[in-house]
């Protein structure tokens, strides 16, 4: 289905179609990665919303993206109890491993690394999602494993 | 304790409707419809169920005032969005037992006569989403939701709106503008929510852990919901335990429980039997208390008397190991990052505050700096839109206050005291 | 009753309101940034906190409500601290660049730190650095002097109703932007720029070249460009004007201005403006001296009059000009020369609807307050996008739906794009048709008023189109009955009637539609108005059949009347409409025109038709400040002064009269003259006896020769306060004698192949002047030819390609705009740019009924110009 019509079918959802947008930008998002120009236009023409007004709700929101992402986004927590619990040395792992720094892409495109604030799992810590999938309780050890499950 | 709120969730199953059921699901739903909607509100009012979201507002009081509103339709909204560092109290009951949530927004709902409601999940539990929309489906499948749940003309719709990455909406009415697909900004009150709240509909939003409380009300009634825990806020709460101690974990235990029994007998002592240097009690935003306070009952009344704050009921235990300063560092620059924006002193303090602690944690503090901070944090207090900037501020005054030797330290030294080889501003 | 005391005074209060407002009632200011009046409150600068008793925490005064009983104060140690820090935060990643600032002097920022400090920073860290932004022609963003206050957001979003700015990002990394980020491409009605306390949007038109303290005068004026009429001010140095700018006090535009009001005026500036009289000599126009000029035109129209009567002379009154000027032109043509053949561009359109919507329900109809719109409770525009005609009148829609009004456009609604219930697109030239069915469904079930008996025993008559009759307009008969439906549930509505529905056939029958349907639902009628004067050219007499006060010239009583008060004759019968003026031209039978102040030769169509009929002329005399397209043929060109650079009055399409005034003097003072004083030293050559010193004496003419404006003295017009019918007699009992076009039948709504060639009426320009507005060109700087995407995949056409348009009255390359707005079967020109006015490539006719433009042959070949 075109996401035109997808956001379309959102707005059933919500007494005004505004309230469709941060779905609507979620499914821009995945179309594509990121949310270009073009794809805030592409939301806005299909909730008939402003443009300005679209890209100022997209950008308030830290986990729609503004850049090209790699293939898979890895989204790392390194608040207090990560932080404890040794994401800070994870950071660094990556950036040697991969070359990878935070909010930056490695070279082929695999891999996006953003910083996240809390993600839920301090009991678990550290803690990242890969996409949008859950991995836990990471060493330097596991985290490579892990990565490397995505292509 | 008799988990309620958690109750079978080691069962690998316990998200599926048909567990749920087996374990007397849905009970207190039948029972609730063929109650009045004002003698449900009057029982919630008589548990004394206070709000499980941090700010403890008595959730009968908040549902009497949106149902004195005659301004239909209402809205019913749970606030899925613990974003607060330190906190996944609600993460078992989304991702576990999504039925006893939905069964508890649905007896709301009958009480409230809303009948659409939208649970406002944060982005960063994508599989909660999927859990909870797997529910609602089920709900439907058997007429727990829809236009005629069980079959007694009671009406009620759920969806799930996933938020995007923004703390700030876990204040209700920046999760209304963000349910409203706008910047999530707190707005003015008054109008409250109850009143003007969504697309300005009278609108309840209430807390993942509070709506699930619902049932448990229902089904025991009010008066023995209110013996268990502290009389004043009685009820079961969730604890999340986490950072140095032996088993980090979400802990259901009556509301009062000690922050010892919590930490000691419950999540197995600090780890490794080290030093328990100091105990932020209710997530970051709340200021840290030094392990003479740890005695102190959780609930909504005893721990301001300890300058402290319930909050959400998370945890964050540090041993000697753990660098407050950088703590306290890690919580600004997190503050600084969830700022909205809206108001000046926390949108411009926060980032201030931020910049001067990484100096001193870096080894490039400057005599001075302590009470500049403390004059920061306090020309914020009282002075911002919404309690984010004060907890920011909180947050810096009760490490000063507690331990000013560690700051000092890392000025006069330039370099750590507890790791001292280290100088790294992380 | 409230009462509140407020540091220590006490305030009564009848309604509750903001404890800023009741402050400001007791006379106490309360500082403040992101508030600003008109504007929703925000809270977000916390500047005006103050203590309230009985509350904890300070308040901020521009949110909280006053109560029966409350305490406050303004100005304690703990407030002034408070806004001490909050200034302090305000400026730790300001740039302090006060220096090089263009605020600098009237920066509300700089203002209350020198009030409130801090006197020293303590800031050491490295501010927040976000490069100043110059993508824009007209406008520059600085962000790090943002407040964040989001004033201009707020104007943009709830007043403007524009939506083109936003905050974007979060926190402290908060920015506002146009959505490109850069460039804004927006309505660049320029009230952010009003509302910016701080240096952070600046106006490029007057970069580093502007001070407050550099204004040397203000001058409050009214606007130059559309019949709205919006007060604004000009901020004059060394008799330049640095700024036009709104204030929210004066005017019924309450401080709004649109882009070609706040931004256009630097044509007055420009080179091209004529400086001294000109003559054809040897086949060249040559300068020449006043007196030779004026000696000259007096002594060739004497010997026109002379051999072929004062009615082989006609004249053209200007919508530019002041109704002084339009007055002594009427005046010299009427009662000096002898002929009533007097017209002016309102022609088009304006004057005939006017006219004749008057002759069926009464003079006045159209007098409506345009401020009164936002208040009603759906709005039906039809004929033209009121957005871009009329900007500030098309604001008060979207104030309508914004308070939930209904607005029903037919045709494409532009501006209003965001604002219409539901689009209703009819193929071109079938609105009629849609107009017929919505006035049948109207009357299904209604029992007649009996208030209008002419109007109801057309309406018994008027044929009611089938749903088969309809299948040609592409409105399903479901969509006709949910407009009409929604019309009649108006209870205070609004019909606005724009010039694309009068300029074509059967106008008669399109208007009588619209003002049966104002007359079915009991709606205020607007008529949208090009330019600033139509209305005062009209009420100035300057129609071939009405005196001033429009009064029927052809009625012995009102001409005698008039003749009596002025002690001078005119002829009895009525003149030559303008169209009429060139046919008569074209066949000689007319021998002179006098134009004032207007470009026929490009504002009506089929320009090669009327440059021959003006060539037949035996003289041609063009008054104007530039020279123009047909003072470029002309015998003799004057120059006049341009719009700031007059004394007068103007009267705006709700009918306020109001004033202009003077700003600055004309390029070489000695040379440019006033239009009504040129023309009073001719008349004075033909034996006029009555002098006029200064503009009040003309006025005061008018006062005594039209009944309409009778009492009204030059002073009392100050203030906006001149409102129809002000203490005049409006014309009553002449209404209910009008004919309409086909009443029983439909129009045969052809299937062209050819796309039609309709006008572009453009929000950045105005005719011909905004050619040499340098901003204005900045935004809409050449011409272009909108088309939409449909077309333009057909054509293989991509933005930005040259497309060549044609047809028998010849052809134009031009660039391609692509715009999904533009209906099927139109394509878009404007008629602005030299060469490329629209005009040129359509042909017209005058119809039988209501004698105004109607549009004929306008289909054009498009396509691509290979390269």
């Amino acid at each position: 289905m075109d996401i035109f019509e997808e956001i379309r079918a959102l707005t059933e959802k919500y007494p005004d179609r505004r309230g469709a947008l941060l779905p609507a930008l979620y499914i821009a998002q995945e179309d594509a990665g990121w949310l270009s120009q073009e794809a805030l236009e592409r939301v806005s023409s299909a909730l008939n919303l402003p443009q300005a007004t679209v890209k100022g709700v997209a950008t308030f929101y830290s986990m729609y993206k503004h850049r090209p992402m790699g293939r898979h986004l890895i989204q790392l927590c390194t608040n207090v109890a990560c932080m404890i619990m040794g994401a800070e040395s994870l950071v660094d792992f990556l950036k040697g491993k991969y070359g990878l720094e935070p909010g930056g892409t490695t070279g082929d495109g695999r891999f996006s690394l953003v910083i996240m604030e809390c993600i839920g799992a301090c009991d678990r810590a550290p803690a990242m999602l890969v996409d949008t999938d859950f991995h836990s309780d990471l060493t330097e050890g596991n985290i490579v494993e892990i990565l490397e499950e995505y292509e | 304790m008799e988990k309620f709120l958690l109750k079978n969730i080691e069962n690998p199953a316990s998200a599926s409707l048909e567990v749920y059921l087996k374990v007397g699901g849905y009970e207190s739903l039948n029972k609730a419809l063929q109650m009045e909607p004002a003698d449900i509100i009057a029982e919630v009012k008589a548990a004394g169920l206070r709000g499980r979201g941090g700010a403890g507002f008595p959730t009968g009081m908040k549902w009497d005032f949106a149902s004195r509103d005659v301004k239909f339709p209402k809205y019913l909204i749970c606030n899925a969005d613990e974003g607060e560092p330190g906190t996944f109290k609600d993460r078992p009951i989304l991702e576990k037992n999504p039925h006893l949530l939905i069964e508890g927004m649905v007896i709301s709902a009958h009480a409230l006569k809303s009948e659409m409601g939208y649970i406002y999940l944060r982005g960063e539990y994508p599989y909660a989403k999927i859990v909870l929309e797997k529910a609602i489906e089920e709900a439907y499948a058997t007429g727990y939701l829809g236009d005629n749940i069980a079959g007694k003309g009671v009406g009620f719709h759920l969806s799930v709106h996933q938020g995007a990455g923004a703390y700030i909406c876990g204040e209700e009415t920046a999760l209304i503008d963000s349910i409203e697909g706008r910047r999530g900004q707190p707005r003015i009150k008054p109008p409250f929510p109850v009143n003007v709240g969504a697309w300005g509909m009278p609108t309840i939003v209430n807390n993942v852990e509070t709506l699930a409380n619902i049932p448990l009300i229902v089904s025991i009634g009010a008066e023995k919901y209110a013996a268990i825990g502290n009389p004043e806020c009685p009820g079961p709460k969730l604890f999340s335990v986490s950072c140095c101690v032996e088993r980090p974990g979400v802990y259901e235990l009556p509301m009062g429980t000690t922050l010892r029994e919590i930490i000691y007998d419950h999540a197995g002592g600090v780890r490794g039997g080290r030093e328990l240097k100091a105990v932020i009690p209710g997530g970051i935003s709340t200021p840290v208390l030094t392990p003479d306070g740890i005695d102190c009952p959780m609930d909504f009344v005893n721990l301001p008397k300890r300058g402290s704050m319930l909050g959400s009921g998370a945890v964050m235990v540090f041993d000697d190991t753990v660098c407050l300063v950088k703590v306290c560092w890690r919580a600004m620059r997190f503050f600084e990052h969830e700022s909205c924006g809206k108001c000046t002193p926390c949108r411009e303090g926060t980032g201030w505050m931020r910049d001067i602690l990484e100096r001193i944690e870096g080894g490039f503090g400057r005599e001075g700096d302590i009470e500049l901070l403390q004059d920061i944090a306090l020309s914020i207090t009282g002075k911002t839109f919404c309690p984010l900037g004060d907890g920011a501020a909180g947050v810096v005054l009760g490490f000063i206050k507690n331990f000013s030797d560690e700051f000092m330290y890392h000025i006069t030294n330039k370099k750590c005291m507890v790791n001292k080889d280290s100088q790294s501003a992380g | 009753m409230i009462k509140v005391t407020i540091d220590g005074r006490d305030v009564e209060l009848e309604n509750p309101v903001t404890v800023l407002e009741a402050a400001k009632q007791a006379g106490i200011i309360i500082p403040t940034l992101c508030y600003f009046e008109g504007l929703t409150p925000f809270g977000g600068c916390r500047l005006c906190l103050v203590e309230v008793e009985k509350l904890p925490k300070l308040q901020t005064s521009c949110t909280l409500m006053t109560a029966d009983g409350m305490v406050v104060r303004t100005e304690t140690d703990q407030i002034k601290a408070a806004r001490r820090s909050v200034l302090e935060f305000l400026l730790i990643n300001h740039p302090l660049d006060c220096p090089f600032c263009d605020k600098a002097g009237e920066c509300d920022l700089q203002d209350l730190v020198a009030r409130y400090g801090p006197e020293a920073g303590r800031f050491a860290e490295g501010k927040r650095r976000h490069p100043e932004s110059f993508d824009d022609p007209i406008i520059v963003r600085n962000m790090e002097r943002c407040v964040l206050c989001t004033r201009c957001v707020r104007m943009c979003n709830d007043l403007q109703a524009s939506y083109s700015i936003s905050v974007t990002g979060r926190g402290s990394h908060s920015f506002v932007e146009p959505f490109s980020g850069g460039k804004y491409n927006c309505e660049y009605c320029g009230n952010c720029l009003t509302v910016c306390p701080v240096g952070a949007i600046m106006s490029r038109l007057h970069r580093h070249t502007y001070r407050p303290w550099f204004v040397e005068k203000e001058i409050e004026t009214v606007c130059g460009f559309c019949g709205v009429g919006c007060s604004m001010v000009l901020q004059m140095r060394e008799n330049s004007i640095i700024r036009a700018i709104p204030r929210a006090e004066v005017g019924f535009n309450k401080g709004l201005l649109c882009v070609r009001g706040r931004f256009g005026y630097e044509y007055v500036e420009s080179e091209a403006q004529l400086t001294t009289p000109l003559m054809r000599v040897d086949g060249e126009l040559k300068q020449v001296s006043w007196e030779e000029a004026i000696t000259f035109i007096a002594r060739r129209l004497k010997e026109i009059k002379d051999a072929f009567g004062g009615r082989a002379i006609g004249a053209i009154a200007s919508g530019r000009c002041t109704n002084e000027d339009n007055y002594m032109l009427q005046k010299f043509i009427r009662f000096v020369i002898g002929s009533n053949n007097i017209d002016s561009s309102a022609r088009n359109y304006y004057a005939p609807a006017e006219t004749y919507l008057e002759s069926i329900f009464g003079q006045g109809i159209t007098a409506n307050l345009i401020s009164g719109i936002a208040n009603s409770d759906g709005v039906l525009v039809v004929g033209g996008d009121p957005t871009a005609i009329n900007p500030i009148l098309g604001l008060q829609i979207r104030a309508s739906w914004r308070s939930g009004g209904k607005v029903i456009a037919l045709g494409a609604p532009g501006g209003l794009k965001r604002f219409v219930a539901y689009e209703l697109m009819p193929t071109p030239y079938s609105e009629e048709i849609v107009l017929s069915a919505i006035v049948g469904r109207l009357l299904k079930g209604k029992a007649l008023s009996g208030e209008n008996t002419a109007v109801e025993a057309k309406l018994r008559s008027l044929r009611i189109p089938s749903d088969e009759d309809m299948e040609v307009t592409g409105i399903s008969p479901e969509d006709i009955a949910r407009a009409s439906d929604d019309l009649a549930g108006m209870a205070t509505s609004v019909v606005v009637i724009g010039p694309d529905i009068i300029q074509r056939e059967r106008a008669s029958k399109n208007l009588f539609l619209l003002g049966a349907i104002a007359y079915l639902i009991n709606a205020r009628i607007f008529l949208l108005s090009e330019r600033p004067n139509y209305q005062g050219v009209m009420d100035m007499g300057c129609l071939p059949d009405f005196l001033p006060g429009g009064r029927p010239v052809e009625l012995e009583m009102f001409r005698h009347k008039i003749e009596d008060a002025l002690g001078m004759k005119a002829p009895e019968d009525r003149g030559l409409t303008l169209f009429e003026m060139i046919n008569e031209a074209e066949t000689g039978g007319l021998k002179a025109l006098y134009v004032m102040g207007e470009n026929p030769l490009f504002n009506i169509p089929d320009s090669a038709r009327v440059k021959k009929a003006l060539g037949n002329l035996e003289l041609l005399v063009v008054q104007d400040i530039h020279l123009t397209e047909t003072a470029g043929i002309a015998d003799v060109v004057l120059p006049a002064t341009a719009w700031p650079e007059k004394e007068g009055t103007f009267t705006n399409l709700e009918r306020r009269v109001q004033r202009v005034r003077k700003a600055r003097r004309g390029k070489l003072a000695s040379y440019g003259r006033d239009d009504w004083k040129i023309i009073a030293d001719i008349a004075e050559r033909f034996g006029m006896t009555r002098k006029y010193h200064r503009v009040e004496d003309v006025w005061e003419e008018i006062m005594h020769v039209s009944a309409l404006h009778a009492g009204l003295g030059y002073e009392d017009i100050a203030d906006g306060k001149a409102v129809w019918p002000y203490s005049g007699e409006p014309l009553r009992g002449m209404e209910g004698d009008f004919s309409v076009e086909g009443l029983e039948d439909l129009p045969h709504v052809q299937d062209s192949e050819k796309p039609y060639l309709m006008i572009e009426r453009s929000l950045y320009h105005s005719g011909t002047f905004s050619r040499r507005s340098k901003a204005l060109l900045s935004i809409y700087p050449e011409p272009y030819l909108m088309i939409n995407p449909v077309l333009s995949e057909r054509l293989g056409l991509a933005e930005g390609e040259k497309a060549r348009i044609s047809n028998e009255r010849g052809v134009l390359e031009l660039k391609v705009k692509l715009n999904k707005d533009v209906p099927d079967g139109q394509v878009l020109l404007s008629n602005t740019f030299e060469g490329f006015g629209a005009m040129g490539l359509i042909g017209f006719s005058t119809g039988p009924v209501i004698g105004s433009l109607y549009i004929r042959d306008n289909t054009v070949r498009v396509e691509k110009v290979l390269v």
